[in-house]
């Protein structure tokens, strides 16, 4: 690469990163700030400010934080397992034996093809009708099914990537259907199934739209307290960068940690399926 | 070690209706080493399946030893199969890979121990059982399958291209002791391949199949010299049987049309049946068996000129373009000592006993 090449690569770079990192920067920095040093129009203040930890004192105290925190935990994790199940048998199917011909596996990635708020009002009526509105379990089902049909077509690749010789060797070595599904084919689709496991949970773990229409007191996740924040008449950014910083933490953990699974994921397992 | 057959079996496809093996009869024996032999896409891989439990069959049956196996499952047959693409548990170490099929029917410990060693020594594995078998070069990675295919003595010991996917050398070494296997150990094994040379040099009996159809079944010899139809005689042998088109003349004479005349062609002292005489007919004759000389006017010759000559190390192939009024080109073998050039005119020699006659697709003589 040329001189001139390389200086255009890292301008870009830099111009990239700077996109991706100026907000988080903003959150984490402003989560420690006064709110005078919030609004304060001078540049310098921008970084070199007063350390404070007020912001989580307040949110912690005036807000149902760490309640809603747990919802947000408890139901990414139990929507989480509860579609790693469906779609790996799911996948494993249509990966192997065709199930339904393709159309039940379009039908299935088809759900991810409208916009959420289609399905938002018919959901609504029926949630309220069933009394599933502002519980745990009512928003965990929605997440189950907006995961469901993704993580099906993500491990749909991987289970194809499975050579169906080394199935039959095990038939034929004398394993049963469910031995081998168990020991010949879970241990091989392992890091699929990391995979898929990060998407789903980081995609629960940021849900807002279903979340900010299915609940209001009991069931409320994180992300909804956070936009409450934004109210008429002030915006309280101290106590909503404070929560951003606090819920954003683990996925940004995961992701350095699987970072090398995930475009793996998103490369290998969902291009060839 | 079982003897195998097959009855009239058929396999059919119900997704687009495909019929991949039609009424299907063979018998392999107790201790017999039988090569299915055929194109791809013939029906091969889907008997072999068939015979394995691994697919279903259509109509007819399956036999070892006598009894119905058509409802047992894979495992419940107690066949070895041995994969083209190997098939191992990339997981597993070598020693466990082999041993997998014996823990899977709950064998333990010393037995497994004793089992594995005596199959890793035949298959000289012994370096290897501590490694994982996707470190290891394919000719070793399909001696670890044939390993544990064999391990527990199977019935019946089904090889499905085993070879295919080796260089030359490994391939060599390895056909060896497939055929070494088989007769230390007593096995009765079915292979299936598509290299006619891989089948002739390891089988007792071979089984032509092509388009689903049993074309023929017998030995190297049966099927080399009385091949039972033009595909046989077309699929078996390098370079391939010549043919060219003639006509009956008595029941002991063929003649072929060339522009100066009929040349005839005695196969006494065997005869046609009477029905024939008259009747268009193929004559088949194996390019190795022409005697090829630069003169010889005579009977049961007929002359050609030379278009292609390819020396081929230990003899010389020549592509001749025959005299006759269809201009059929034939191959002969000559030896490498023998020199002849391109536009060169040569006499063919065909002697009574190496000419074949086939009426449409079928072997008469």
């Amino acid at each position: 690469m040329s001189t001139f090449g390389k200086i255009i690569f890292w301008v870009i770079t830099l111009f990239v990163l700077f996109i991706i990192v100026a907000p988080l920067a903003w959150i984490y920095l402003t989560a420690f700030k006064a709110p005078n040093d919030i609004f304060t129009t001078d540049v310098k203040k921008l970084v070199f400010f007063k350390f404070t930890s007020e912001n989580f004192q307040r949110l912690f105290r005036e807000f149902p934080f760490w309640p809603n925190f747990v919802n947000t935990i408890i139901i990414s994790a139990a929507s989480t397992v509860v579609v790693l199940v469906i779609s790996a048998l799911a996948a494993y199917s249509f990966a192997r034996w065709n199930t339904g011909r393709g159309h039940l596996l379009f039908t299935t990635i088809s759900t991810r093809m409208f916009p959420g708020v289609v399905a938002a009002i018919p959901f609504f009526v029926l949630y309220r009708n069933l009394g599933l509105l502002d519980t745990r379990f009512g928003l965990t089902l929605l997440h189950i099914y907006f995961n469901t049909s993704f993580a099906t077509f993500l491990l749909y690749g991987f289970f194809k990537e499975i050579p169906e010789e080394l199935e039959q060797a095990a038939m034929i070595d004398g394993y049963s259907r469910v031995d081998i599904f168990r020991k010949i084919v879970m241990p091989l689709v392992r890091p699929g199934l990391a995979v898929t496991a990060v998407f789903c949970l980081v995609w629960s773990w940021n849900e807002f739209l279903f979340s900010f229409l299915f609940t209001r007191v009991t069931a409320r996740p994180v992300t909804v307290l956070i936009s409450s924040f934004w109210g008429s008449i002030e915006v309280q950014y101290g106590p909503m960068a404070a929560g951003a910083a606090i819920v954003i933490l683990p996925t940004l953990v995961i992701a350095w940690f699987m970072q090398r699974y995930i475009i793996r994921g998103l490369t290998f397992g969902a291009v060839k399926g | 070690m079982s003897k195998v057959e097959a009855k009239n079996v058929w396999k059919i496809y119900p997704r687009g209706n495909v019929v991949a093996v039609q009424d299907l009869t063979f018998t392999c024996n107790h201790g017999e080493f039988l090569a299915i032999l055929g194109p791809s896409g013939g029906g091969k891989s889907s008997t072999l399946r068939m015979l394995a439990g691994l697919e279903e069959i259509s109509r007819g049956e399956i036999l070892f030893d006598g009894k119905v196996v058509n409802h047992l499952g894979p495992a419940e047959r107690n066949v070895a199969l041995a994969f083209e693409s190997y098939a191992l548990y990339y997981r597993l170490n070598v020693y466990e890979n082999i041993a997998f099929p014996l823990r899977a029917r709950g064998m333990k410990g010393k037995e497994v121990d004793e089992k594995v060693r005596f199959i890793a020594d035949m298959l000289e594995l012994g370096p290897y059982l501590k490694k994982l078998p996707g470190s290891l070069a394919g000719g070793i990675q399909q001696r670890i399958s044939l390993a544990r295919a064999l391990v527990r003595r199977p019935n019946v010991t089904l090889l499905d291209e085993p070879l295919s996917h080796m260089d030359q050398r490994v391939r060599h070494e390895i056909r060896a002791r497939i055929r070494h296997l088989h007769d230390e150990l007593g096995l009765t094994t079915i292979y299936v391949t598509h290299d006619q040379a891989e089948a002739i040099s390891l089988c007792d009996r071979l089984l032509i199949i092509n388009e689903g159809r049993l074309q023929q079944i017998g030995t190297v010899e049966e099927v080399w010299n009385r091949p039972a139809n033009k595909f046989v005689a077309y699929f078996i042998g390098e370079p391939t049987m010549n043919f060219i088109p003639g006509k009956v003349e008595t029941v002991q004479q063929v003649v072929i049309l060339t522009s100066s005349g009929k040349r005839a062609f005695s196969f006494e002292p065997h005869t046609l049946p009477e029905q024939y005489v008259g009747a268009e007919v193929t004559i088949g004759v194996r390019p190795q068996q022409i005697e090829v000389s630069r003169e010889g006017n005579r009977t049961n010759t007929i002359p050609g000129t030379v278009k292609i000559v390819e020396f081929q190390g230990d003899r010389t192939v020549l592509t001749v373009e025959l005299d006759d009024l269809a201009g059929s080109e034939v191959k002969a073998v000559v030896s490498a000592q023998e020199r002849y050039v391109e536009g060169e005119t040569v006499w063919f020699y065909f002697a009574p006993s190496i000419i074949r006659l086939f009426e449409e697709e079928r072997l008469i003589l």
